[in-house]
């Protein structure tokens, strides 16, 4: 190392002083006050999903053009990407931090692109657990049970879904119009679901009596059977023919039943369902107006819906409330309506609607589909009532859960996946005799409360930190202005007379470009910048696959890797010494 | 050959001919020209050396520092507000002993801004360690680049080579290009006393206790006083090669005069003009022009103005509180002489104000017409 060097006159003296060796005996990581450390965090699109799908991993695939890869970095956490792809309200784009640079990344049309691209991929290569013997009873195949299904399945187990209907899928086979989600698409997304050894028994109403017996033959049993109920208007004249609950209408078309809702159909609602049914009623050659008792901004149903139904000619009359079906010798003659004004906001934090006296009037219509809300069916719940709260409530002793629409306030497609993985997890915690709370709780997803499977199933996951990146966090010099890339629309014309899809996918390059377009917030994508700035040659690359290290015998601790990291993957704190 | 340029270019080519290998700079008016030419050639391919673009004077010194001790001929050139920017990296060059050639173009300093000629800024370097050399024309521009890195290699100590904003920088006059050949022949490759690789690694320059920090500066001294006499031989040999040389200062009209006006850089020229005008007149004047600031050579000083009785010093600059650089300078070399000429320090030119044949006129009129100097500075154009 060092050894003591004694001149006595200048003449013995070198020029300048010169070691032969070079300086790495002297450990400068010992001036360090402050610590830099690779974190990969939350990015908010994450903790936005509902179905807990890792977005920038997904996207970093798609952007080194892995696409079978980013679908099966999807599939571990939601089955469901080309279902999602097309009909999810995608809060991961509201949440995306670019919106507050230009867009947002099409999140969701970069999912439909990888689902769709990968049509003929299997899911042979997806992580699972060794076969488990217990038996589990999954009742309603919606998206919340054929989840649970999927992710049990990956657990190790061969669960059985009973479905009352005689086509599996639930909402989404027979509540969401084809020209938005094509049975194909779901056909292909459940088949990969029984392909990992999942039953669907179909056909199969599930009564107290099942329940009751349920002991013996499971050891847990899922109930997810949604919320399936149209709700009445609770008007004079509503028992009749001429007026049609909007889920059974969407239904009957999706199961090729002939129903004609009218000429003239007023569809009363401003929810999806109503929306749905107003389009589904113009394909039929219906001319469907919309009467909805607040204003657009009120209107519960996603945006998007609301501009293609407008679109489509589909015609709105807000501030509008029916009070009276007028029939006249049984045949229905028209609908009876006041106009609404708003007042103060109510418990649902929407503006009340009063109605304004004497501003009734009658609309001319043969028709009327209820499109005013759907409630579940808790008479299989049993006499706790039912559910509002928790997304997934268990009764432990028993075994039995509860998930999906049937417990939830949310109602959205990526809630009811998201509760079906938070039930297998639950379930598989339950069975171990683990606390399943615990389970979920290590498997959380920044803050919201959704779950990750692949933290379930492989603890050792390079896993985020549950901090979430706020846009404040990035630094944003190291990114350029890049325009979204909308997706685009079939036109008008070519799609109120039939049901074909209404839109369209990206194309592999667009998608390309919007994978790039993403910041990767606090996921390290070794963009090299901490690299190239480190003044102490203290970045160590790719000492694990996707991993830098930092070289703390040397690193000073200046903390320039983390005001130059764009993406906030690196954390710095005091050192502790 | 001879070409019109200018002094800008004039660098150009004697860092060309010089064979750099690393040029680092930032632009500064009225450098800019220096460092767009050089990258120029260096893109084209006339040149063989990297250039690196750098964020500021502080890391285009720092980084030919680093190119120079791997073993790389090393260069660059600022200006005013620049060359001030560097400030630590000079003492680091000169202790470090690396042979690094910069041209530094006179710019007044601010505030206010200006962006003129004047000899502040490296005058007021004097300390660092470096060597200096002030040039006349662009002629002795192109001339002295390839001396000063012969200089700076044999004594292992940085040359700035210094000229006149504007008045040399952007101003064009015939110069010959000296024959390549000759040049190689004058200039041997660089031959470092390190070579760095990315595999072969070396400490420089560590922390130095007070047991042996004093005599490595006592060498720098010794290397200053061992350029005296390199300088003048490595001239000589320049002449012997090309056919012209400077000296480390230069006598003009040297013979039976009555007094003798001391000058630098571009004002020489003017300076010349007058004397020969004033000894058509019959007034005999001498000029005397120092060329090599530092070391500066008190020796010859001694010997070629002691003896007179006037000496006027000219300065494009000063020291606050004190007076002209060169006055000063010349002051001091005589202190403990028993004959000494009494010096007027005249102070003129700030900030690129014209130094016109009149005002040297006035300053030797002074001189004469004076028995001695009223004050330590006798400011000269000054608006009163």
């Amino acid at each position: 190392m060092s050894k003591v060097l004694a001149y006595k006159r200048e003449s013995e003296l070198p020029r300048v002083p010169v070691s032969l060796g070079d300086m790495k005996w002297s450990r400068t990581g010992s001036w360090r006050y402050m610590r830099p450390e690779y974190e990969d965090k939350t990015p908010p699109c994450n903790q936005a999903c509902p179905a807990g799908i890792d977005i920038v991993r997904f996207l970093m695939l798609v952007e080194e053009g892995k696409i079978k890869d980013a679908w099966l970095k999807i599939k571990e956490e939601n089955p469901f990407p080309g279902t999602c792809g097309r009909v999810c309200f995608h809060p991961c784009e509201a949440h995306c931090n670019r919106g507050q640079y230009d867009q947002p990344v099409s999140i969701n049309g970069l999912e439909r692109f990888v689902a769709d691209a990968t049509r003929r991929a299997t899911l042979r290569h997806l992580d699972r657990n060794p076969k488990n013997a217990e038996k589990i009873a999954i009742i309603g195949s919606g998206p919340a049970g054929l989840s649970c299904a999927y992710h049990l399945a990956r657990l190790g187990y061969d669960p059985e879904v009973f479905e009352a209907l005689s086509v599996p899928g639930g909402i989404l086979r027979v509540g969401i119009p084809e020209y938005r989600l094509s049975t194909d698409v779901l056909r292909r997304e459940i088949s990969d679901i029984e392909a990992l050894g999942v039953k669907i028994r179909t056909g199969m109403r599930v009564d107290k009596q099942f329940l009751d017996r349920h002991e013996e033959e499971y050891q847990a049993i899922f109930l997810a059977t949604g919320a399936h109920h149209s709700q009445q208007m609770d008007i004079p004249e509503e028992e009749g023919p001429g007026v049609i609950p909007g889920l059974t209408f969407l239904r009957e078309i999706k199961m090729d039943q002939k129903i004609r809702p009218g000429k003239r159909v007023a569809v009363i609602g401003g929810g999806n369902t109503a929306l749905d049914a107003a389009r589904s009623a113009l394909r039929l050659g219906s001319q469907p107006f919309i009467l909805y008792r607040r204003s657009q901004d009120e209107m519960p149903a996603f945006t998007g819906e609301i501009e293609e139904a407008l679109e489509e000619g589909v015609r709105i009359e807000f501030l509008t409330q029916p009070v009276r079906i007028i029939r006249e010798k049984g045949r229905m003659a028209g609908i009876e309506c006041v106009k609404m004004r708003l007042g103060g906001v109510d418990q649902s934090g929407r503006k009340r609607p009063i109605p304004v006296q004497g501003s009734n009037f009658t609309l001319d219509v043969d028709g009327i589909l209820v499109a005013v809300g759907e409630v579940p069916d808790t008479s299989l719940v049993g006499d706790s009532g039912v559910f509002t709260v928790e997304e997934v409530s268990q009764s432990e002793s028993r075994g039995i859960f509860f998930g999906g629409d049937l417990v939830s306030p949310f109602r959205t497609v990526a809630h009811a996946i998201g509760s079906g993985k938070r039930a297998a997890i639950s379930i598989d915690a339950f069975l171990r005799k683990e606390n399943a709370s615990q389970a979920l709780e290590m498997t959380q997803i920044g803050e919201n409360g959704t779950v990750s499977m692949r933290k379930y199933l492989d603890p050792e996951y390079r896993a985020l930190s549950r901090h979430v990146v706020s846009f404040d966090e990035l630094n944003t010099a190291y990114f350029e202005s890049m325009e979204r890339t909308e997706r685009r629309r079939a036109p008008v014309s070519g799609r109120i007379r039939n049901f074909r899809e209404v839109n369209r996918g990206l194309s592999s390059r667009e998608a390309r470009y919007e994978a790039e377009r993403c910041f990767k917030c606090g996921t390290c994508n070794e963009c090299e910048n901490c690299y190239v700035f480190c003044p102490d040659v203290s970045i160590l690359k790719n000492m694990r696959k996707l991993k830098h290290a930092i070289n703390y015998d040397y690193c000073k601790g200046c903390g320039i890797c983390f005001n130059e990291c764009p993406r906030g993957a690196i954390s710095i704190k005091e050192e502790e010494r | 050959m001879k070409k019109v340029m200018t002094g800008n270019e004039a660098v150009a080519h004697g860092v060309k001919l010089s064979r750099v290998q690393v040029i680092s700079a930032y632009p500064i008016t009225p450098q800019t020209t220096i460092v767009e030419e050089l990258s120029e050639m260096c893109a084209d391919g006339r040149l063989q050396a990297r250039f690196l673009k750098v964020e500021s004077e502080h890391s285009a010194m720092a980084s030919i520092l680093a190119s120079c001790t791997a073993g790389a001929r090393s260069f660059t050139a600022t200006s005013s507000h620049g060359l001030a920017l560097m400030h630590e990296m000079l003492h680091w060059a000169a202790g470090a002993r690396l042979p690094v050639v910069m041209v530094n173009v006179n710019r007044a300093l601010g505030s206010p801004w200006n962006i003129w000629t004047e000899q502040t800024d490296s005058l007021s370097q004097r300390d660092t360690g470096w060597i200096q050399l002030y040039c006349e024309n662009n002629q002795e521009v192109v001339d002295t680049i390839p001396q000063a890195y012969r200089i700076a290699e044999i004594v292992k100590l940085p040359v700035m080579v210094v000229l006149d904003a504007f008045v040399l920088s952007h101003t064009a006059e015939p110069t010959d290009i000296p024959d390549a050949d000759l040049v190689d022949e004058f200039l041997p490759p660089f031959k470092s006393d390190f070579t760095l690789t990315s595999r072969r690694h070396q400490a420089f320059n560590p922390i130095m206790s007070p047991d042996y920090y004093m005599e490595f500066r006592h060498k720098i001294q010794e290397a200053m006083d061992q350029t005296k006499k390199v300088a003048r031989d490595v001239d000589e040999e320049y002449e012997r090669l090309l056919g012209r040389g400077y000296g480390v200062m230069e006598k003009y009209n040297w013979d039976g005069f009555d007094t003798v006006l001391v000058t630098s850089g571009a004002v020489t020229s003017t300076s010349r003009f007058v004397a020969d005008e004033l000894n058509r007149e019959g007034i005999r004047v001498g000029l005397l022009k120092i060329k090599m600031f530092r070391p500066f050579p008190t020796e010859e000083i001694r010997e070629v103005l002691g003896g007179l009785r006037k000496v006027a010093v000219l300065d494009r600059g000063l020291s606050f509180g004190q007076s002209g650089f060169f006055a000063q300078e010349i002051r001091s070399t005589f202190c403990n002489e028993e004959e000494r000429p009494r010096i007027f320090g005249f102070v003129t030119g700030l900030g690129g104000r014209d130094v016109t044949p009149e005002m040297i006129r006035e300053m030797i009129i002074h001189t004469l017409e004076n028995d001695r100097p009223k004050e330590e500075i006798i400011w000269v154009g000054l608006k009163q």
